[in-house]
């Protein structure tokens, strides 16, 4: 039993993602101060903070969602298997394609929820056929965890979902481009706690197949889902490692401020 | 870092187990000291007191307990705060062992004083209940310090108490050799004497606690050991 447990927190030492040096201006403010960190492969990492502190700002680098700010300057180098995603030759479309993203509100389009989880894979042209494309919304569904509430009515508007289930069409509709890494940002804050336990058991299962990037102000929820902690503050990553240690002997001061409730 | 929380409910809630910790260890304190004057005065009601009073100590270790669930329940402690729980449940478990041992003494202390005295043996015995509760009462504040330095200097002062234990012992088994008379009452001293050697330990104990409090692991086992084994060979 323990040894069991051993065994599922061990994590893969191998970066999917690193960043060196990443530095983000928006404007005049410089917003992020030199980040260096690496995303291990099938790990969940959980970048934790209070309110602009940046973590988000960092996550929106690694899919280069900051390019779509127009005052944001991003510097450094951040590689995804040893790739530079900032490279010129790097479309952004298809990196976004492998890496995935969820956002704090559930924002399925206004289409049925199979339109919804079909997007992806249509406009990147991954399936050949009507049946290929069944398939894919299936799985993704599946691996969404909410394929047996809506597997009868694929054609209902996916908004008319409750709360939780719309964030899992979300999550169903990242995973259908088959992405590498998924990043998440604050995916439960609109969610009640079971919606919320459904989600972070839905995050552990996916580890297994691929990274997450969790954004959390929950504390609670980074030590519950994530194997890395990264604690960021005033732009800075101050600490970053496993996660039972962050959360029990954290190294830095500032650390131990912010996860134990006291003023940092 | 600053020292107390945003909610601060949370550090009234921290401070009330510590005060009960505090409150433990002086009633502990007190019971070893009080049981230790009543062998060597040969005080009855004295011993009978410590007896009686080593309730209040359980109760005080199920009180701790109590809040320290009620705490890991309602406040999800981390880091140094998760740190202060979990000592605070290992430090009222240690006080709690060393008040049975204080209230054993009294026990023995009631019936020895119905035999005829040994040498100067309980004279020893409080020196060496003295030198414990020295160790305990360090122990206890160098917690609240949060001084892992004066907690590691604890851990290698157990080795006088564990001398002062080897020594008694000798002396116990020259009363022993010398008119087996002697073993009723030498036996209830030396088992006395091994239970204030075991506070000791426990004292040890606490200060390991502390160290891990501040620095977020347990210290090594480097610490010297009494040779116990050789001491009885030596004599035998």
């Amino acid at each position: 039993m323990n040894d069991m447990r051993l065994t599922e927190r061990t994590v893969s030492e191998k970066a999917k993602m690193s960043a060196r040096g990443v530095q983000v201006y928006y404007g005049t403010n410089h917003a992020l101060k030199n980040v260096d960190v690496d995303i291990l492969d099938k790990t969940v990492t959980a970048f934790i903070g209070p309110s602009g502190c940046g973590k988000s700002t960092f996550l929106r680098c690694l899919n280069r969602m900051n390019d779509t700010v127009a005052s944001a300057r991003v510097e450094g180098l951040i590689e995804m298997d040893g790739q530079d995603i900032y490279d010129a030759r790097v479309d952004p479309v298809q990196l976004r394609a492998k890496v995935g993203m969820v956002f704090q509100k559930p924002n399925p389009f206004p289409k049925s929820i199979y339109d919804n989880v079909a997007y992806g894979p249509k406009i990147h042209g991954l399936t050949r056929s009507k049946a290929e494309l069944d398939e894919v919304v299936e799985s993704s569904l599946r691996k969404a965890a909410l394929w047996n509430e809506v597997k009868d009515r694929l054609a209902a508007p996916g908004t008319g979902l409750s709360g939780g289930q719309q964030q899992r069409l979300c999550i169903a509709r990242a995973v259908a481009t088959s992405p590498e890494v998924l990043l998440m940002d604050e995916p439960c804050s609109a969610l009640d706690p079971i919606a919320t336990a459904q989600v972070e058991e839905l995050i552990d299962e996916l580890r297994s197949q691929f990274s997450v990037v969790i954004v959390t102000h929950s504390m609670q929820q980074a030590a519950r889902v994530s194997q890395r902690t990264a604690f960021f503050h005033l732009g800075s990553l101050v600490e970053y490692g496993e996660t039972g240690t962050i959360f029990t002997a954290p190294k830095d001061p500032r650390t131990e401020s912010y996860i134990t409730g006291r003023i940092g | 870092m600053a020292n107390t929380h945003i909610l601060s409910a949370f550090d009234r809630d921290l401070e009330a187990v510590q005060a009960h910790v505090m409150r433990m260890g002086g009633l502990v304190e007190a019971a070893l000291l009080d049981a230790a004057d009543a062998l060597d005065n040969r005080d009855q009601e004295l011993a009978q007191r410590v007896r009686a009073g080593d309730k209040a100590i359980d109760a005080l270790e199920q009180e701790i307990q109590t809040e320290c669930a009620r705490l890991i329940a309602l406040r999800s402690p981390a880091a140094g705060d998760l740190r202060t729980v979990l000592t605070v449940m290992r430090i009222a478990a240690a006080l709690e062992r060393a008040g049975d041992y204080a209230k054993n003494l009294a026990k023995r202390a009631e019936v020895l004083s119905q035999m005829s005295p040994l040498g100067a043996s309980t004279g020893s015995v409080k020196r060496m209940a003295r030198a414990v509760v020295v160790l305990l009462k360090d122990a206890l504040d160098a917690y609240i310090a949060r001084d892992a330095v004066v907690a590691e200097d604890i851990r290698q002062r157990d080795h006088d108490v564990d001398q002062m234990y080897n020594a008694l012992f000798r002396e116990l088994l020259t009363h022993m050799m010398e008119d087996p008379r002697n073993i009723t009452a030498a036996m209830h001293l030396h088992f006395i004497a091994k239970n204030i050697e075991r506070v000791g330990d426990h004292a040890t104990g606490i200060a390991e606690q502390v160290i891990y409090l501040v620095t977020g692991s347990m210290p090594g086992e480097e610490r010297p050991k009494a040779e116990v084994v050789q001491g009885m060979g030596a004599r035998t």
